[in-house]
């Protein structure tokens, strides 16, 4: 967030909030009053990012967008002043500061729940589908823990005990790569804490390595 | 002397003459032979020992006045060193007097009679001279040669004997050497020497003996040699880690055996004589550890928990033994006393305790019990009641309850029968007479309900009972189980022959059928009856295809029931009993697919109840590491069953799911209790 903008003159302050509501309304889907996917797509491309890329994630995150694939006007407004830009080419700049951002690990654990949260699209849905899942592992996790993630989606479509995953479960992912030597996984141990899917992936890869 | 200050001379005096007396006395004793050697030494030192005496009186006022206050040795105690220093000790006489007494020893142990006085004398002579004396000169000697003479004997008894023999052999030296002590030796000497003999027969050869071919502990066990193994307990006792070993061997006999007959394909096919096999097992061994071991308490919990081990081997063993009570509560305790009823039940309860998974023996005794009840196939009423009361001492109130409440129903519902018959009495006549068992849908085993269409006379009466019950029973549902039902039917035959049929409900429907027709196809029976098929398949045949049962006739005359199949009624019945029974009521051990059904809901009913165990702990406890929770839920659970760590956790992820538990954000091995 940049400093100057608190020192700013109210003039000045109204000026960059209508550059950000401008910005909105160049994607904004105008009978719904918020970005929809299909104004999120184009974002994307003007952006020159894919869609699927973690960037979008992070920005969602940065802008604690309540719903997957659409933005609101309070949501937009807020997270681009958050980052501290009024326009694309500053947006564009902003996403891989952003990166750097969310791996900060104060916030990492942070974006990683909201990734789960964020694909939680049904009213009172607790869970989502192991494909989905999966994806999203690979999106987030994919990069920092590229072998364990890997093997971990192997598992998880080649096993059939659970067929949703929950936000306990997902938590544990992060912690099991963050915490559990690989490939080895020497250190972990069944009789804690882990969940059971966990105790059975570590099965899984033991008797796959005997 | 000594009055006149010649204490000194006096003193030394005595010293040298002794001294030189002895010396001559020495050389006698030496000269001795052979076996008169003891009877010299023993004479010359009686009679020292009056000399001794008399020279202590003479001279008893030095003995009191020059003595102690120059702190010499007083006179007798001086006659004693002087003897034992002189003679004793003289290089000839020591050296010969271990050795005739060790060889005295030697011959007395090979069956020879010796002087035993003459030993005693010798002996006590020694202690009198002093307690080292004795050891130093004679006991320490005696121990190493008796520790290589039954070294050596009890290496030839062991390659020659077998077990109980050798058994013998040890306790008869044994108590050989302790009689030896209490005649001629120091009782101090008998801990010592049965310690050799304790260390050399049995210690060393513990092993061999209990392992040994033929013989061994095995065998015996299995021979029911009561004596030996008591004198195998008796010897064992003695060493340490004799019984231990004893206690091992058998215990992984039993497990052994115990293993086969639980995993034996041939022996759990008649589940009966399966538990009474196991029965017998225990009585075998109680026996032994009664009449051989003492009640020894560490056998008896040794063998509690072999049973314990492999009864729960095999997971039928819950049903196998609800099927053997049952067994016993239909025929098998007919004509028996009250008194042997009571042992037999205990026997059972002792079985009973030794399983883990007790809820599905819960299960199935319901399922039996229900049956019983319902068929009137009980006994003896009082033994019911009193194998209740037994379970429920046992595992406490829950348990028994709802079998408690089948016995009210049944109860109930002959009050319930009384009052329908004295209102309804008239109304029946002619026709068929109907009694009902009205059961509380909670306390009995659940039943599908199934599909029958009832022959219209049953009906009939049946509609006027559902209106009776409902009339005094507001607000409650009554619905038939046409699948647990009996009925006596009078049948007459081709020429006229009659008799009285007691088939199950079904049986009935399809019977009544060819009170109408003459033959009936397997479809139109199906049709009629709407019976479920497997059902109706069983039905028919029993109906069909069993000698001596068959009131029907099935064409064509194979054994199974198809769907091309008909039916005749068989006019050329016979039976030399005017009561014939047909219907298939009693238990009888499940199929495989029953047996998978049984278990699956077992596994169903645990988890609500390791739930409740879960919350119950954290509501108590609050925060909680995953292993303390494991524990603490098996040991809240295991009057009932043993619960599966991994089903736990499941549990546990599902109790988290629906927010009572959470995992502790700083501790990962910490769950917390969500209020």
């Amino acid at each position: 967030m940049l400093a100057g903008y608190s020192t700013v003159s109210s003039k000045a302050k109204i000026k960059g909030l209508e550059k950000i509501d401008r910005l909105f309304n160049t994607y904004a889907n105008s009978s719904l009053g918020m970005i929809d996917p299909e104004g999120i797509e184009a974002l994307c491309s003007d952006l020159g990012v894919d869609y699927t890329d973690v960037r979008i994630l992070m920005l969602a995150w940065k802008l604690k967008a309540e719903k997957q694939g659409y933005f609101t006007q309070d949501e937009w407004q807020t997270g681009l002043k958050a980052l501290g830009v009024d326009s694309l080419s500053k947006l564009k700049k902003a996403l891989s500061d952003l990166e750097k951002e969310v791996e900060k690990p104060s916030n990492y654990e942070d974006f990683y729940t909201y990734a789960f949260r964020y694909c939680l699209t049904e009213e009172k849905q607790k869970s989502v589908d192991i494909e989905s899942i999966c994806e999203l592992l690979n999106l987030v996790l994919g990069v920092q823990f590229r072998p364990q993630i890997d093997s971990l989606i192997e598992y998880l479509k080649v096993q059939n005990d659970y067929k949703v995953i929950n936000s306990d479960q997902w938590i544990n992912f992060l912690r099991f790569c963050k915490e559990i030597s690989f490939p080895d996984l020497e250190n972990y141990d069944a009789t804690q804490a882990w969940p059971l899917i966990l105790d059975n992936y570590v099965e899984w890869m033991r008797e796959k390595h005997s | 002397m000594v009055l006149h200050k010649f204490g000194e001379k006096l003193y030394s005096g005595l010293v040298t003459t002794m001294t030189s007396h002895l010396k001559e006395i020495s050389n006698s004793i030496e000269a001795a032979q052979g076996g008169l050697f003891l009877d010299e030494l023993n004479r010359k030192w009686a009679e020292h020992n009056k000399a001794l005496q008399m020279i202590r009186d003479i001279l008893m006022y030095m003995d009191r006045t020059f003595i102690p206050n120059t702190h010499k040795t007083p006179v007798h105690e001086l006659g004693l060193n002087l003897w034992r220093d002189v003679i004793i000790h003289s290089h000839a006489i020591q050296s010969r007097l271990q050795a005739i007494l060790l060889e005295n020893v030697r011959r007395e142990r090979s069956g020879e009679v010796i002087d035993r006085g003459l030993m005693r004398s010798i002996t006590k002579m020694l202690m009198d001279l002093g307690p080292s004396v004795y050891q130093d000169d004679f006991e320490k000697h005696f121990l190493e040669v008796s520790a290589d003479f039954y070294r050596l004997e009890s290496q030839e008894f062991i390659e020659s004997c077998d077990c109980g023999e050798y058994l013998k052999k040890a306790e008869r030296r044994l108590n050989e050497e302790i009689e030896r002590v209490s005649h001629y030796l120091d009782t101090r000497s008998e801990v010592k020497i049965t310690n050799v003999v304790e260390t050399e027969m049995i210690e060393s050869h513990m092993h061999r003996l209990v392992q040994m071919e033929n013989s061994g502990l095995i065998n015996m066990i299995v021979d029911e040699k009561y004596e030996d193994l008591g004198r195998m307990y008796c010897l064992f006792r003695r060493v340490s880690n004799g019984l231990v070993l004893i206690r091992d061997v058998m215990t992984s006999y039993i497990r052994d055996t115990g293993k086969q007959l639980l995993t034996d394909p041939e022996r759990l096919k008649d589940p009966v004589d399966f538990v009474q096999h196991l029965l017998d097992l225990k009585d075998k061994y109680d026996k032994i550890i009664t009449s051989a071991f003492r009640n020894d308490k560490t056998f008896q919990n040794a063998l509690n928990s072999s049973f314990e081990y492999f009864i729960n081997l095999n997971s039928r063993s819950p049903e196998f033994i609800s099927l053997f009570v049952d067994d016993k509560l239909r025929k098998g305790l007919r004509g028996v006393t009250e008194e042997d009823v009571e042992l037999l039940l205990d026997k059972v309860m002792m079985l009973f305790r030794y399983l883990q998974e007790k809820d599905v023996f819960e299960k199935y005794y319901k399922q039996h019990l229900a049956k019983r009840l319902l068929s009137g196939k009980s006994v003896s009423d009082d033994a019911e009641r009193s194998l209740i009361v037994k379970l429920k001492t046992e595992c406490g109130y829950q348990f028994t309850s709802k079998l408690e409440g089948m016995f009210t129903d049944m109860k109930t519902s002959q009050d319930t029968m009384q009052g329908f018959h004295a209102s309804h009495g008239s109304d029946i006549g002619d026709g068929p007479m109907l009694s009902v068992q009205v059961l509380t849908t909670g306390s009995w085993p659940t039943q599908p309900i199934t599909t029958c269409n009832l022959p219209a006379e049953i009906l009939g009466i049946c509609e006027k009972f559902r209106n009776y019950y409902l009339g005094t029973h507001t607000g409650r549902r009554l619905s038939w189980q046409t699948n647990m039902g009996t009925a006596d039917l009078k049948a007459t035959f081709g020429k006229g022959q009659k008799h009285e049929l007691n088939v199950s409900t079904y049986q009935m429907c399809v019977l009544m059928l060819f009170n109408d027709a003459d033959r009936l196809s397997y479809k139109e029976i199906e049709q009629v009856t709407e019976i479920p098929t497997f059902d109706l398949k069983r039905c028919l045949q029993s109906l069909a295809c069993v000698k001596g049962k068959n009131v029907l006739w099935k064409e064509p005359m194979s054994k199974d029931i198809v769907d091309t199949d008909t039916f005749l009624f068989n006019d050329k019945y016979t039976s030399k009993f005017f009561k014939v029974k047909i219907g298939t009521v009693a238990a009888q051990r499940e199929s495989e697919p029953e047996n998978q059904e049984t278990r699956q809901r077992v596994e169903e009913d645990r988890k609500p109840q390791i739930e409740a165990a879960i919350v119950r702990i954290m509501k108590a406890r609050r925060v909680l590491d995953h292993n303390n929770i494991v524990a603490e839920v098996t040991k809240q659970l295991q009057s009932r069953f043993l619960p599966n760590p991994v089903v736990i956790k499941k549990r546990i992820e599902s109790l988290i799911e629906r927010e009572f538990l959470e995992r502790d954000k700083g501790d990962r091995k910490l769950y917390r209790y969500l209020a």
